[in-house]
């Protein structure tokens, strides 16, 4: 009787494996075949107003970019929201996805493991304090309890002011909780991109924060389009991207998420 | 695959760093979880129902929802309200300690309602009072058959104190995670962290194992 059950269980976890298995090649032969393939860009769409979720549809700057881009280039694509790690690894084995495109901001470290297009976006840190705090630069951070995103570049500069292994420089994973940190006094500052900050600063009244700027500290960033080592894309966006810059389309986009007309200078400068 | 040996080698410190966190977190929360456990596992086989319902209530609650939302709950909710502003190392202990104390809680009450009733009626016929039956005839006999359940139950503690890296307690997870900040590589970090839970949860195993045979 024993024997019996034993078999039973083998054949079905048998097919319980070969049903997954054939579940996972149902999905990443999708999307391609002849000319009209789909390129698939994995995202992490958490970071209003660049890329997010408005309930289950992709939305934001950086998906409005790469519309011109892609009808500029004449490719056929899609933005799937995959979450940071799975963007990260899917598109440096580049079988499903072929890019990445997350508000990436491009840096040494990081072009050791992909490439990058040129760059299509100007950013910059900025410190989101409580209204009335003595905070006025990135140095006055360096002995308070400053809470980040991980894998930012907020996190790197402040890796870089406070130290790698400092605990009151806190990482989060997402900048929503980094913010709530704040709120709830666990942290004197937040530090993230502009576009982040500004946003909730403008969501929040009620919350009585302050945004400041320190060019001395943060540098200007720009944000690439990420691609796994030797993509072709690369040749094919970045006359793309250019373009767009140049013929007012870009400058379109940058009102309707921002407001107000980008300052192209140094961006046109960075390619 | 290539991995980058040089970069866990940068971060090897503050992995170490972080895994006297994972420990001082899980020690702390079986302590605490353990004796809190008791109190509501007692609690939770009172005889009467209006008394054993608060307790039925929080096993309940802690079981039924996922220990991510009890952490963010603890720490954005209950730790601000009682201590002023948040605090990960509070808050790491109290969401463990809270959540564990809901399981240790049937563990107890499980390991002592097996033991035969027999026991009981001819230790009360013997004289003994309700409360030295308990501490002297039950709970010994109870707890020998609650050793595997509870090794279970740490051993779950320690892997699920790596959801404290939600709320930047810097344990081993956490530095997982700044080192996949930094090089943006989800192996090299990931598979650390992985060795280090294995070692740690190996360790105990070994412990426990050594434990239920002298026991």
């Amino acid at each position: 009787m024993k024997g019996t059950n034993k078999w039973i269980m083998s054949a079905l976890i048998a097919i319980l494996v070969l049903a997954l298995a054939g579940c996972g090649s149902d999905n990443s032969s999708s999307g391609s075949g002849g000319d009209g393939e789909v390129i698939k860009f994995a995202s992490d769409a958490t970071y209003a107003p660049m890329e997010y979720m408005d309930k289950d549809t992709i939305k934001g700057f950086d998906i409005d970019f790469i519309a011109a881009v892609a009808e500029e280039a004449g490719i056929k694509y899609e933005v799937v929201n995959t979450g940071w790690d799975t963007m990260l690894e899917s598109v440096k084995q580049g079988t499903e996805y072929k890019a990445g495109l997350s508000s990436v901001s491009i840096t040494d470290d990081r072009k050791q493991t992909y490439d990058f297009s040129v760059p299509y976006f100007e950013s910059t840190n900025m410190i989101m304090v409580k209204e009335g705090s003595d905070i006025k630069s990135a140095l006055d951070l360096k002995d308070k309890k400053v809470a980040v995103q991980t894998a930012t570049t907020a996190d790197e500069l402040m890796s870089g002011i406070m130290g790698v292994g400092n605990t009151d420089l806190k990482r989060f994973d997402s900048n929503a909780v980094a913010m709530m940190e704040l709120d709830n006094g666990g942290a004197d500052a937040v530090v993230a991109d502009i576009a982040i900050v500004r946003e909730y600063i403008k969501n929040n009244p009620k919350m009585k924060l302050v945004g400041i700027t320190d060019k001395e500290n943060f540098g200007s960033e720009y944000y690439g389009i990420l691609y796994p080592k030797g993509s072709d894309l690369k040749a094919k966006l970045d006359p793309a991207i250019k373009k767009i810059i140049e013929n007012g389309k870009y400058e379109e986009i940058y009102k309707k998420w921002f407001g107000e007309a980008p300052d192209l200078t140094n961006l046109k400068n960075a390619q | 695959m290539d991995f980058r040996f040089n970069i866990v080698g940068d971060y090897l410190p503050l992995f170490l760093r972080g895994t006297l966190y994972t420990i001082g977190f899980s020690i702390a929360s079986i302590i605490i979880g353990s004796l809190l456990g008791l109190a509501i596992g007692f609690g939770r086989m009172a005889k009467n129902p209006v008394a054993r319902w608060p307790f039925v209530a929080y096993i309940n609650f802690l079981r039924g929802t996922p220990l991510y939302v009890q952490i963010l709950m603890v720490h954005f909710g209950v730790v601000p309200f009682f201590y002023g502003s948040t605090n990960a190392l509070i808050s790491g202990v109290v969401a463990l300690s809270l959540n564990s104390a809901a399981y240790s809680a049937e563990i107890f009450r499980a390991g002592i309602q097996s033991i035969d009733p027999g026991q009981r009626e001819a230790a009360l016929s013997l004289g003994m009072t309700g409360r030295q039956t308990m501490r002297f005839v039950i709970l010994p006999q109870a707890i020998k058959r609650m050793v595997p359940a509870f090794g279970n139950e740490f051993i779950v503690l320690v892997k699920d104190s790596s959801l404290l890296a939600l709320i930047a307690a810097p344990e081993i997870m956490y530095w997982g995670n700044t080192m996949k900040g930094q090089y943006m590589r989800i192996w090299e970090p990931y598979l650390t962290a992985a060795v280090i839970y294995f070692v740690l949860t190996y360790l105990l195993n070994k412990l426990l194992a050594y434990i239920e045979r002298r026991m």
